[in-house]
């Protein structure tokens, strides 16, 4: 649905995006992924016809975006990094104007904003200027006037920037529901919602991209070692030296202490499942097994890990960040 | 067609929403009702004189020549005042707020947009020109001006006010800063106004040349009630090429970011 080759971006002697390619498959939500300055945001208007590439090729729904930019941008929707909103209009003359120039037929128009408005729940605003709406409403605003001509692909730059998390909940549940329909790409910094909303994830870097997978193969491929979160209450004696006699085993190392419970992280061979083997130890030694569950990277870390030049070592010094993030991105 | 009209009704539109309709109509109909009445009391006072020295028949006052004409004159540069407060906003406004990234990514052509927000500043200042129908439909009343030379005045008006709007286009386009537009452009009118006032003492060619180039000095034939295809071609040649400008700046907005 959309393929991009070789595409490059340069503003005199900066180079905003360099060679990048990808494709995005029909139906397909893909994350773009990166810090500040990435070129996600060049990316998406290379893609959206706003800017043209210096370099490359990206065919949009079937059309070429430099050779047919009419037709691409007949079939594309597009919600910018700030809804472009006219803040003298009110929403429902705002929507009429977008489905005007968007090319919706005029006896359909009226329906298809209705439909809309209550899609993204902004039928209660409709009389409002747009100026007087809370960011909340405009970025919803904005998300309406993409989806209006019912585009098949789907470009949102930062969707659910400046929402209340009940909105951004909303949001991503409006995005997931949209995606059967429509091929979605997303833009955005906020890593849980890429595991969460995302099929693929495109992780771009000053410009290139640095990795493409589904969150789930990246968290796996960037595990260097299996390593499993073991709490034991030892009655104050030392466990570490059984646990790392279990076969297997390579580092045991102690995260957390609280009274008599203790945490544990422990690294094994890859590959090698030494759930069974601890437990057995714990049990067998009289102690009382409280947790065990295997740690995986979180996107955080791997996000950092691409990013950022020093590769830091995979959580193991147990500090409390590295610690809370595997809960969220790995159960989900 | 239909999005060029989706464009200027948008545009026109925007003017009654926000102040700058009500302002420069407002500041408009004041003047010129001002600039009506200055020429009409000189008018009425010269036409008593000539009566009490029983001039009459051929040599009695004509409105036409001594009144409308004149008017039409002094308007231009009321004109040369209001439009950049209406052409100022038209591109960098969508700049500034972002909103141009809706038209350039939606599927309409440069010329479209250009052509739409074109028509949109011309709907403006004929609303503007048709407030200054009720002075001469007082003319009418009153006396007896012959309506021909009216016409082609007004005609010569259009036609001059869309090179402004052209101009002005062209010079918002330029720029995300509203105030910048506004005062390049009030320059610029400026400029093609008084550009003739080097021609009386550069000898003939340069008077010839600046004479042709001065927007307002075209719209004297029209004035006269004389339609000349020279002038025509010439507004019109000149709203195309500011048009023509506006949308290689657009152009070339897009490459460089």
């Amino acid at each position: 649905m959309i393929e991009v080759q070789h595409l490059s971006k340069r503003y005199g002697r900066v180079t905003a995006v360099d060679d990048i390619s990808f494709k995005v498959e029909r139906g397909e939500i893909l994350g773009f992924l990166g810090p500040n300055g990435a070129g996600k945001t060049t990316t998406m208007r290379v893609l959206t016809g706003y800017i043209p590439a210096t370099e490359g090729k990206a065919i949009v729904a079937g059309f070429d975006i430099f050779e047919q930019p009419i037709e691409a941008k007949r079939r594309t929707g597009y919600l910018p990094e700030t809804p472009p909103l006219y803040p003298d209009t009110s929403v429902i003359d705002y929507l009429g104007f977008v489905a005007r120039i968007k090319g919706v037929p005029a006896g359909e128009r009226r329906q298809r904003i209705r439909q809309v408005m209550e899609r993204t729940r902004i039928d209660d605003v409709g009389g409002r200027l747009c100026g007087k709406l809370s960011k909340g409403y405009r970025q919803r605003v904005g998300l309406a006037q993409a989806i209006l001509h019912n585009p098949d692909v789907l470009i949102l730059d930062e969707p659910t920037a400046g929402l209340d998390p009940k909105q951004i909940i909303e949001t991503r549940q409006l995005i997931k529901e949209l995606a059967g329909s429509h091929t979605i790409i997303l833009s955005t910094h906020i890593l849980p919602e890429v595991s969460q909303t995302c099929q693929r994830v495109v992780i771009i870097n000053k410009g290139k991209v640095v990795a493409v997978d589904t969150p789930d193969n990246l968290t796996a491929r960037l595990r260097g070692s299996e390593t499993m979160y073991v709490q034991v209450d030892a009655n104050g004696a030392d466990a570490s030296s059984a646990l790392g006699r279990v076969p297997g085993v390579t580092r045991v190392a102690e995260a957390e202490r609280k009274d008599h419970c203790v945490s544990y992280e422990v690294d094994s061979e890859r590959g090698r499942d030494v759930r069974r083997d601890l437990a057995r130890t714990i049990v067998n030694s009289g102690w009382g097994l409280l947790e065990l569950r295997p740690m995986r990277m979180s996107l955080e870390d791997i996000f950092l890990s691409l990013t950022t030049d020093e590769t830091p070592a995979p959580a193991t010094d147990g500090d409390a960040p590295a610690e809370a993030a595997p809960a969220e991105s790995a159960e989900s | 067609m239909s999005n060029i009209l989706a464009i200027a009704q948008k545009e026109l539109k925007g003017y009654f929403a926000g102040p700058i309709a009500y302002i420069s109509i407002g500041f408009w109909a004041l003047m010129y009702g001002w600039f009506f009445n200055a020429l009409l009391q000189f008018f009425v006072r010269q036409s008593m004189q000539m009566n009490q020295f029983g001039m009459q028949g051929p040599q009695a006052m004509n409105v036409n020549q001594q009144l409308i004409r004149p008017l039409i004159q002094n308007v231009t540069v009321l004109i040369l005042f209001v439009m950049p407060m209406v052409t100022m906003r038209t591109y960098s406004e969508e700049k500034r707020s972002g909103t141009i990234e809706l038209l350039l990514t939606s599927p309409l052509t440069d010329f479209q947009i250009i052509v739409g927000k074109f028509i949109g500043a011309m709907a403006l200042y004929l609303v503007m020109l048709a407030v200054t129908l009720i002075h001469i439909g007082v003319l009418f009343i009153y006396g007896n001006p012959e309506w021909k030379p009216i016409v082609t005045a007004y005609i010569g008006l259009i036609l001059m006010g869309g090179c402004f709007i052209s101009v002005g286009l062209f010079i918002s386009s330029l720029t995300k800063n509203q105030i910048i537009a506004g005062m390049v452009t009030f320059g610029t009118f400026l400029m093609l106004w008084v550009i003739t006032w080097i021609g009386s003492f550069s000898g003939p060619t340069i008077d010839k040349l600046t004479q042709y180039v001065s927007i307002i000095d075209h719209l004297d034939d029209f004035g006269k009630g004389v339609l000349d295809t020279t002038h025509i071609i010439y507004y019109l040649s000149f709203i195309t090429f500011g048009l023509f400008l506006t949308a290689k700046a657009v152009d070339s907005e897009r490459w460089r970011g």
